[in-house]
């Protein structure tokens, strides 16, 4: 299973692996961000009796940011939980096929999430009050339509790849 | 008509390998909109991933599994468990089961603990006279012992899902990692017992207890010793959240291995991360999408209308856990343990706890089931790293694990049918 794709040195392979890296800065960030923040909680509560008042809820929505961003890369690597009991005993050009459409109707999918969630953040960017400090609602729901809209784009582009490996002459 | 060939399909294309959790979402989507609910519910119901703050121990307990896994912890805790277990009769297939199922319970059952320990308890265990089948058995077997052990993921799992539920009997994740040490200690010591009788004829030379070498190993690990103590002391003398030991014990995996050991160069840690999140994102967003399944299933009211299918048919408790350890065996030979619990929960908790289960004893049931569908075909996972990793063609694998799962699937009827086990901590 290749995990990390080997990009080409034309423009397009440099722009989307330096795209990867930026994702990967972000998710870093983030994790490291979430244990900081969780360990001066403790820190405060147990030694001075206090603690920052929005650090809980920054916490907890650092976990939904971290979820979402993890799911995204795992769609990057094609690497989400999925059943392959009947899969794995497929021949070659019948897996690819069958990945093709599962990947695609994924890809829908993710697309119909992304349109409903975005309509979502409109809303609460209208209504919502603020989820901590001066910071509103909606910039924190913002991550759903965001990874969505990227995992929809990698399901489609998983889709097309099978898709051409179908009609691949065998090597 | 139309939803339910849509929902044929569904399935189909979750048989064909579509993710998991592309696959809820969309059921969910269908059922919401069959009952004409704005579709934004979607996006509500995996905002509310922020609003359970025990879930903060889902990322920071797998990156510091993740972290143990790629350092050499493994490798001290076999020379620890053997040198302070290694004397007795069986010793080395019990040090085998220990070191898995405490690995097993950090690490979470994703397969670190075949490649990482594994690897070094199969060649000890040949070059210590241990036949090559009863010796592959047991490593492929152990791969997921430790799972009712604090504090593992799917432990963890089940409580926040159970929670979201209200079900009318309050518990908590802490109560899970009560309830789970006896089944998951009789799980461990039902197979040393198997271990002892099946080389019974072939004595295995014992090796004495040296204090030096007891010394030694403990000097070595002294910075890992202090986890458990940090986890479960933590938790059960109610200093620490559960989340709030997640956090210390991240943090402080990552000092003794990055700073102190030096196991893991900082260089590597960006990897680590990234493949611990990956894998914490696959799970988040499946548990996301099952909070919108379940609260289709609730308004729909599903799962009563699957209760009174149930009752009308099957009317003792007895029966009804027969057929729950039945189902629970096929799905863990098809579904990994996240998939099972997110799908499976919403619909069996409520059910089972009409039928006077505990819902904390549900929990142990049911991973306890899950255990064995690892090493059943045709998807059990210990059955794929250990064929990966010893480079064995499955059937041998399969045949070798065969006597260790029916030591566990006795362990997993005693633990189900006797509730005591798992509740006789608990208030």
């Amino acid at each position: 299973m290749p995990t990390n794709k080997k990009h080409d040195k034309t423009i397009t392979g440099s722009t989307v692996a330096a795209l990867h890296r930026v994702e990967d800065i972000i998710l870093i960030g983030l994790l490291l961000l979430m244990i900081g923040m969780a360990v001066t909680q403790i820190f405060l509560r147990n030694f001075f009796d206090s603690g920052i008042i929005w650090g809980d809820v920054l916490i907890r929505i650092l976990v939904l940011w971290i979820g979402l961003v993890g799911a995204m890369t795992a769609s990057r690597q094609d690497k989400h939980i999925s059943i392959d009991v009947v899969t794995r005993y497929l021949p070659e050009r019948a897996k690819h096929i069958s990945k093709s459409v599962a990947q695609l109707v994924t890809a829908s999918i993710c697309a119909v999430v992304t349109y409903y969630s975005l309509e979502f953040v409109r809303m609460e960017a209208e209504y919502g009050g603020n989820a901590f400090a001066a910071i509103p609602v909606w910039v924190c729901e913002a991550v759903i339509p965001a990874t969505f809209a990227v995992m929809a784009l990698r399901h489609f582009i998983l889709s097309f790849t099978s898709f051409k490996t179908v009609f691949k002459p065998p090597l | 008509m139309i939803s339910y060939i849509l929902a044929l399909i569904l399935i189909l294309l979750a048989l064909l390998g579509a993710p998991l959790f592309a696959v809820i979402i969309g059921a969910a989507m269908l059922g919401f909109h069959a009952m004409e609910v704005d579709l934004a519910v979607i996006a509500i119901e995996i905002y509310r991933i922020a609003d359970t703050p025990v879930l903060l121990a889902l990322p920071l307990f797998t990156f510091a599994g993740y972290l143990l896994g790629e350092s050499n912890t493994s490798k001290r805790l076999v020379r620890l468990t053997h040198a302070f277990l290694g004397w007795a009769p069986g010793g080395l297939a019990i040090v085998a089961f220990v070191t898995c199922a405490f690995f097993t319970a950090f690490t979470g059952a994703s397969g670190v603990t075949i490649v990482a320990l594994g690897a070094l308890l199969y060649p000890a265990l040949l070059q210590a006279d241990y036949p090559e089948k009863f010796s592959l058995g047991l490593v492929t077997v152990s791969g997921s012992l430790g799972l009712l052990l604090p504090p593992s993921l799917p432990l963890i799992l089940y409580g926040i899902i159970a929670q979201q539920m209200d079900i009318g009997i309050d518990f908590t994740i802490s109560d899970l990692f009560i309830a789970g040490i006896l089944p998951g200690l009789l799980m461990v010591v039902m197979l040393s017992f198997w271990s002892l009788w099946a080389n019974r004829k072939r004595p295995v030379p014992l090796t004495e207890f040296s204090i030096k070498e007891a010394g030694a190993a403990f000097k070595e690990s002294i910075w890992e010793i202090p986890l458990p103590f940090f986890v479960l002391g933590g938790i059960y003398s109610g200093y620490f959240a559960v989340s709030e030991a997640a956090a210390a014990t991240a943090m402080y995996v990552l000092v003794v291995e990055v700073l102190i050991y030096r196991e893991i160069k900082i260089t590597q840690l960006a990897g680590i991360i990234r493949e611990s999140m990956v894998m914490v994102g696959g799970i988040l967003i499946i548990l996301a999408a099952s909070l919108a399944s379940t609260n289709y299933l609730i308004d729909a009211q599903i799962p009563m209308k699957l209760f009174e299918l149930i009752q009308a048919h099957v009317t003792s408790k007895i029966a009804f856990l027969i057929l729950l350890n039945i189902l629970l065996l096929m799905l863990g030979a098809i579904l990994d343990i996240f998939s099972a619990l997110v799908i499976m929960i919403p619909l069996i908790l409520p059910v089972a706890v009409s039928y006077g289960i505990h819902p904390v004893h549900l929990g142990i049931i049911f991973l306890a089931n899950m255990q064995i569908g690892y090493v059943t075909p045709p998807v059990g996972m210990n059955l794929f790293i250990a064929g990966y990793r010893f480079e064995k063609p499955m059937d041998e694998l399969y045949r070798a694990a065969l006597p260790f799962m029916l030591v566990l699937f006795a362990a997993v009827l005693i633990i189900t049918y006797w509730p005591g086990l798992s509740l006789i901590f608990l208030k």
